[in-house]
């Protein structure tokens, strides 16, 4: 190629890709920068691992960094274990699926601060499920069920939301299988159970490690679920770095932030690996 | 049991799911926006006592609910607008032209989507902060939403900008169309449909975006989500969150079902980005 056909790609790619590497890399790099104490916005900035040092020792950091990663993985599993039997099923059209389809992609239109409001509002302490359970006298009297301990509704939230992606995700790899290969396998004696584990599996594994790294990573960052119906003696790292932002402590918010993006690159690393292997029988390759 | 069988029980089954997880949960908010102060709605009535539009036309009139529908309405076509620009020549050369280095710069593209976006929200804050640019929240927020969803726009317009036929192109040359009329045969019917997906895509996305909106805008700036989350939290009145919340849902479905139309024939996993 000459140097003008790489000019000419340059200036293609400068508005688009380039802003990206731009904005994003500058964001990471301040990111990073400001958790080692420079780009001070006020005050002396200089090389320090204080800022680290200091978050090692905070409770308030760990329980964080454990409440996320639980909320990530489990959100992420949830969602594509809900979808991948959904998808299976739908793989070929019959009457109604179009129905069923267009019902179960219905989240994608929720924002999710409505969905937590919707959800909120059935589960309240005089909401419609505790009077329910009390009309048919399961319960004595009202449950306290929102901002639970254990972040079921955090779960059940980010399932419902993003439950809608996995299934497009995996109703596309599972669609493109020919019904060759699987009539091929039933005929050489593979069972339903040995089609899925040796057919289906094997070449919806990219479909897959997509779903589980994309709905991680937004589950891993949650602030808006986590603040109105997660448990209120834990914080998601979002939220720890909004609260130290909102106190002026950027050093602090990178600190958190850093984890964060680590947590998520290393987090998707492992989930990649795990489904591949899983999903491949114990191979990787 | 034959399949047809099984998956009548099924659909039936799913369909009973579905009337608990969005038919109860609608009502109940519709019911809610209809609650009259006169009457407060205790849990001992199936129904609230007094039902009017007090609420709507409450909200409407002294809350900041038409600034957040102004700027929201505004952001939103706006970042579409911006974002198609910028991203149609990285597109085209994704799609069009041959390169060392293109799948890279495929998977580089996809950046925005991997870093968490309350990250981006706080550190692009600082980045205003540090250019002292962050009196002007509208610019800001706008410059930011179209780099956000870029990925989303060169991922579907490096699809279509792929899908335009070389011969189409050649035949239109043969016949001695100049470069302008080769673009208006060959390429823009094309290219349409992903026009269209980029331009719904995104503004449903801005429309809905919450973590910068809610960092960068605040609290001077409110769009619909922002407004939304602080009704949601320390203002907490439950008739007027419902209100809000089906301002909030109303235009996206109507603007879901067009994009649904628009991309009955595109792959919706690959055209959203994340295929």
């Amino acid at each position: 190629m000459t140097w003008r056909s790489w000019l000419k790609i340059g200036l293609l790619l400068a508005p688009g890709l380039g802003l990206i590497l731009i904005f994003i890399g500058s964001v990471v790099y301040i990111a990073i920068a400001q958790s080692f104490g420079y780009y001070n916005l006020a005050g002396e900035s200089g090389f320090s691992l204080e800022y680290w040092a200091i978050m090692f020792d905070r409770a308030t950091y760990s329980r964080a960094i454990s409440y996320s990663l639980y909320v990530g993985t489990a959100s992420a599993f949830l969602a594509v274990a809900f979808a991948y039997p959904l998808a299976i099923w739908l793989r070929r059209p019959f009457s109604g699926s179009l129905m069923i389809s267009a019902i179960l992609k219905a989240p994608l239109l929720v924002h999710g601060l409505v969905a937590a409001f919707l959800y909120i509002n059935i589960i309240s302490y005089h909401g419609i499920l505790n009077q329910l359970m009390q009309w048919l006298g399961i319960w004595d009297g009202p449950h306290r069920l929102q901002n639970d301990r254990n972040a079921v509704g955090v779960l059940i939230l980010q399932t419902w939301k993003n439950m809608p992606f996995a299934l497009l995700l995996l109703a596309g790899a599972v669609q493109s299988i020919s019904d060759d290969v699987l009539d091929a396998a039933a005929d050489l004696g593979a069972g339903p159970w040995d089609r899925f584990r040796r057919v289906i599996a094997p070449l919806s594994v990219s479909a897959t490690q997509a779903a589980l790294v994309i709905i991680f990573i937004g589950a891993l960052a949650d602030f808006s679920f986590q603040v109105i119906a997660g448990p209120v003696n834990k914080q998601s790292l979002s939220q720890l770095m909004v609260f130290f932002k909102g106190y002026g402590r950027w050093n602090d918010a990178a600190v958190v932030a850093v984890t964060l993006m680590g947590l998520a690159i290393v987090g998707s690393g492992v989930l990649a690996v795990f489904s591949r292997f899983v999903m491949r029988g114990g191979r990787l390759k | 049991m034959t399949r047809t069988g099984l998956n009548k029980i099924l659909l039936w089954s799913l369909f009973g799911v579905c009337v608990i997880w969005l038919v109860v949960p609608f009502s109940m908010a519709i019911l809610w926006s209809l609650v009259d102060p006169a009457e407060v709605w205790t849990p001992d009535k199936l129904l609230p006592p007094v039902m009017s539009f007090y609420r709507w036309t409450y909200l409407w009139q002294f809350s900041s609910l038409k600034t957040a529908m102004f700027n929201s309405y505004l952001l939103a076509p706006s970042a579409a607008i911006l974002t198609l620009t910028l991203a149609l020549p990285t597109a085209y050369a994704l799609g069009r032209l041959k390169f060392p280095g293109k799948e890279t710069a495929k998977l580089l593209a996809l950046l925005p989507l991997v870093v968490p976006g309350f990250v981006t929200a706080i550190f692009f804050t600082a980045i205003l902060f540090q250019l002292g640019l962050n009196a002007w929240r509208f610019g800001a927020i706008l410059f930011a939403h179209s780099i956000l969803f870029l990925p989303y726009a060169i991922r579907i317009m490096t699809v279509s900008f792929e899908q335009v036929r070389q011969d189409h192109i050649d035949a239109a040359r043969d016949l001695g169309a100049s470069p302008m009329a080769r673009w208006y045969v060959a390429y823009v019917p094309a290219l349409k449909p992903g026009i269209m997906a980029t331009l719904l895509i995104v503004f449903i996305q801005s429309i809905e975006e919450f973590s910068i909106a809610f960092i960068v805008g605040a609290p001077n700036f409110t769009t619909i989500p922002t407004l939304l989350f602080t009704n949601l939290g320390q203002a907490f009145i439950r008739p007027n969150a419902a209100v809000l919340s089906l301002i909030l849902v109303v235009p996206n479905i109507i603007f879901m079902l067009f994009l649904e139309r628009v991309m009955r024939s595109a792959n919706p996993a690959l055209s959203s980005g994340k295929g």
